[in-house]
């Protein structure tokens, strides 16, 4: 086998780190934020997806190997599933309703001038309540012994016995779920200030010369150009609301039986107060995937948009 | 242009030292060598330091402790009652543990099952064990061993407010034995008041939650789990759940509250019965300010009724302490726990602060005297020969949110009682292997 003569460097061999056009691949100066972030995020990702794979649990002293039979474990639980159930359910809902309550406010704040624009500030306040503060005033608000809702229906006689708000079936995940629209609302409400603000005033003007009337122009031009602006808030709050644990864990600890436990309560319980290592990994990794998922969606959303 | 050069070359350098630096100021830690100026110092990790009502007596308590034995300090480490298994499995598991560690019914036995308890026979001896109600002290062996001792003592017992079923027209002279009996004085007492709490019964998805079932399940001779094996599918169990359901729909308990809920209500008369502990006392004295005569006219207490035909049953909400296999100093410590358990001062602070009643077999002088009352007569000679001991350990910690879960569909759900029961015999399956 002959090897040809390598051509002699006329110049020193361009660094690995550098592309073609002299940009390099990795700048040096965040190593030490890909050190840490590796450290904090990535060494606890890798360490989740593998004990998903052993029987863990922290009370006992050991621990084994057991393949994929955590997940397929999480394959025939119930509980698993409904909690996917009311993540779906209690994220969709909760966007959609602060999504359309946040472009309602919007709408009806845009014209406000002067002196008036402080009651666009003061819708913004519950953003600024901290969420456990939220689900505490929600809970007594709600609560079925002398809750200021059942208070108020039965003074007006909307009904005549208090209703279970946070202990009955389906109305537990109804009212987190308005408790949630009540917190997130505002953060729709600034986004979409935001982009009517942005509408190019001749558009508007236009618009008006060609006698648009006020629905027409809402339904024409407004929401069109809301559009980009309400997905990336959209996939922001998907994102939130898949992780909103302290909301219903103050209000109903995820009860009664499962019907508000989503999937972070549900880790929370095997991981916290069964010790259950293994197979809470196992349903953190199916939660990561989801919200990678996600995630991923929002950045390809991200690059389409014209900067 | 050297310099530039000389001054890029150094920068991944430079980025790499602070990158290091960085992560040994996160990952390095301080370290003591708990010495206090040549006093031995334990470390005792508790909640009764978080809380107002028992902060300030523990604190007494720990001064009495050095001032009697000026060779050890103590050092208390409050974590709360919510969080303090978590941490010290965590601590156990890092090395980390405290000397001594104030414990509470499951947590106690999953923190034996870590393996990190000191047993206490040879350190406690004949002389201790024998001070201590047999009872009480059975509580804290596992497999045979002393591993916790009892602190302040609180079975679950049926308090009923006599002024609440007067005015329903309920004898209050003759507390209810019987479940069904419970339910005619509720339907009572509701029908008179509905705004009333006829029942308040702890129906949480936590430990504690199923710890306030387990005697009432029982005494209706049934038994969710036994050992590894789920036994949910029984006419007992299906019965309780009838019961609770019963409760629930009719508007005599409200539903997924705490047994603490119940304690500010009670205090001002809008609570019938209640499953609760001796600590009910103090809270509702200190709320309503009333006089040790005045709570005694307006509140009872007796055993928790049974099913005809059924055993009665309590379950114990003791607070337990315990010692760490780890402890460098177990002969201090244990003297530490010996005065909280049994000293003159740890069984004021038991009854005073805690509102509980202290471990100690045969109470003399002040203790005595403070023992001689209707609630304590009733707690220490009727209702804790009925503790019995759920099936604590890891199982329970898997197996509780199960149950606990089916017992709230059975209060808000409308499935019947026997597929609940069986959903959840087949639930406890996997948690239970």
């Amino acid at each position: 086998m002959t090897v040809g003569t390598p051509a002699a460097p006329t110049a020193r061999p361009p660094r690995r780190t550098r592309r073609r056009g002299g940009r390099p691949w990795f700048d040096w100066m965040t190593l030490p934020a890909v050190l840490i972030l590796g450290v904090v995020i990535g060494y606890p990702i890798v360490r989740t997806v593998l004990t998903s794979f052993y029987d863990y649990p922290l009370i006992s002293p050991g621990h084994r190997y057991v393949g994929a039979r955590n997940y397929h474990r999480l394959a025939s639980d119930a509980v698993f599933w409904q909690a996917l159930r009311n993540t779906a359910v209690y994220t969709a809902a909760s966007v959609a309703g602060a999504m359309l309550a946040g472009l309602v406010l919007a709408l009806v704040t845009e014209r406000l001038r002067g002196p008036w624009r402080v009651l666009r500030g003061a819708l913004l306040t519950p953003w600024a309540v901290p969420v456990i503060v939220v689900g505490f005033l929600f809970r007594f608000m709600f609560d079925q012994q002398g809750g200021v809702v059942d208070a108020v229906l039965m003074r007006t006689h909307a009904t005549g016995t208090p209703v279970p708000w946070l202990t009955g079936g389906h109305w537990a995940m109804t009212s987190v779920i308005v408790a949630n629209v009540w917190s997130q609302a505002p953060f729709f409400l600034l986004v979409f200030t935001a982009a009517l603000g942005a509408i190019p005033a001749e558009v508007v003007e236009a618009a008006r010369i060609d006698r648009a009337g006020g629905w027409t122009l809402l339904y024409r031009i407004k929401l069109p150009y809301l559009r980009d602006a309400a997905l990336v808030g959209a996939l922001l709050m998907i994102i939130q609301n898949f992780n909103n644990f302290p909301l219903i864990w103050t209000m109903t600890e995820g009860g009664p039986a499962y019907s508000t436990t989503t999937l972070v309560v549900y880790v929370y319980r095997l991981a916290f107060t069964s010790y259950d290592l293994g197979y809470a990994s196992a349903v953190g990794a199916v939660w990561l995937v989801l919200l990678l998922a996600v995630a991923a969606g929002f950045i390809r959303v991200l690059r389409r948009r014209p900067v | 242009m050297a310099t530039l050069s000389t001054r890029r070359r150094a920068l991944p350098v430079l980025a790499g030292v602070v990158a290091l630096g960085l992560l040994g100021t996160a990952c390095g830690g301080g370290s003591s060598d708990g010495g206090s100026g040549g006093k031995t110092t334990i470390t005792f990790a508790n909640w009764a330091d978080t809380e107002p009502a028992t902060q300030a007596g523990l604190r007494k308590l720990i001064g009495a402790f050095e001032q009697a034995h000026p060779d050890i300090k103590v050092k208390s480490q409050p974590i709360s009652f919510t969080d303090i298994e978590q941490r010290l499995l965590l601590q156990v598991r890092s090395g980390n543990a405290p000397d001594v560690a104030e414990l509470a019914g499951n947590d106690t036995f999953a923190t034996a099952e870590t393996q990190a308890l000191q047993p206490l026979d040879q350190l406690a001896g004949s002389a201790y064990e024998q001070s201590i109600i047999p009872a009480e002290l059975q509580l804290g062996k596992v497999d045979g061993k002393l591993v916790a001792v009892p602190w302040t003592v609180g079975p679950v017992g049926l308090w009923y407010n006599k002024k609440v079923l007067k005015d329903a027209g309920v004898d209050p002279a003759v507390p209810p034995t019987t479940w069904d009996e419970l339910l005619a004085d509720a339907k009572a007492v509701h029908e008179k008041n509905p705004k009333t709490i006829a029942l308040g019964l702890d129906s949480t998805d936590r430990t504690f939650g199923l710890d306030t079932n387990w005697p009432i399940i029982k005494s209706f001779g049934g038994q969710p789990f036994q050992g590894s094996q789920a036994t949910a599918s029984s006419p007992g169990f299906t019965a309780y759940l009838d019961f609770v359901r019963k409760i629930a729909r009719s508007g005599y308990t409200p539903v997924n509250q705490k047994a603490g809920f119940f304690r500010q209500p009670a205090a001002s008369d809008q609570v019938a019965f209640t499953v609760d502990g001796p600590y009910l006392k103090s809270v509702v004295q200190s709320t309503a300010k009333l006089t040790d005569q005045q709570f005694y006219d307006t509140w009872g207490v007796a055993p928790l009724p049974a099913a005809s035909g059924q055993q009665h049953y309590s379950v114990a909400t003791d607070h337990q302490l315990v010692l760490f296999k780890s402890s460098k100093h177990q002969q201090a410590a244990w003297e530490f726990m010996k005065f909280l358990s049994t000293s003159p001062e740890g069984i004021q602070y038991t009854i005073t602060s805690e509102g509980s009643l202290p471990p100690v077999a045969q109470p003399g002088g002040d203790v005595a005297a403070a023992l001689d009352n209707p609630v304590a007569k009733a707690f220490r000679e009727q209702i804790i020969p009925l503790v019995t001991r759920p099936e604590w350990g890891a199982t329970y910690a898997k197996a509780y949110s199960p149950v606990m879960a089916a017992v709230q569909s059975a209060m808000t759900g409308s499935q019947s009682t026997d597929a609940i029961a069986s959903g959840l015999q087949s639930d406890l399956k996997p948690a239970l292997q």
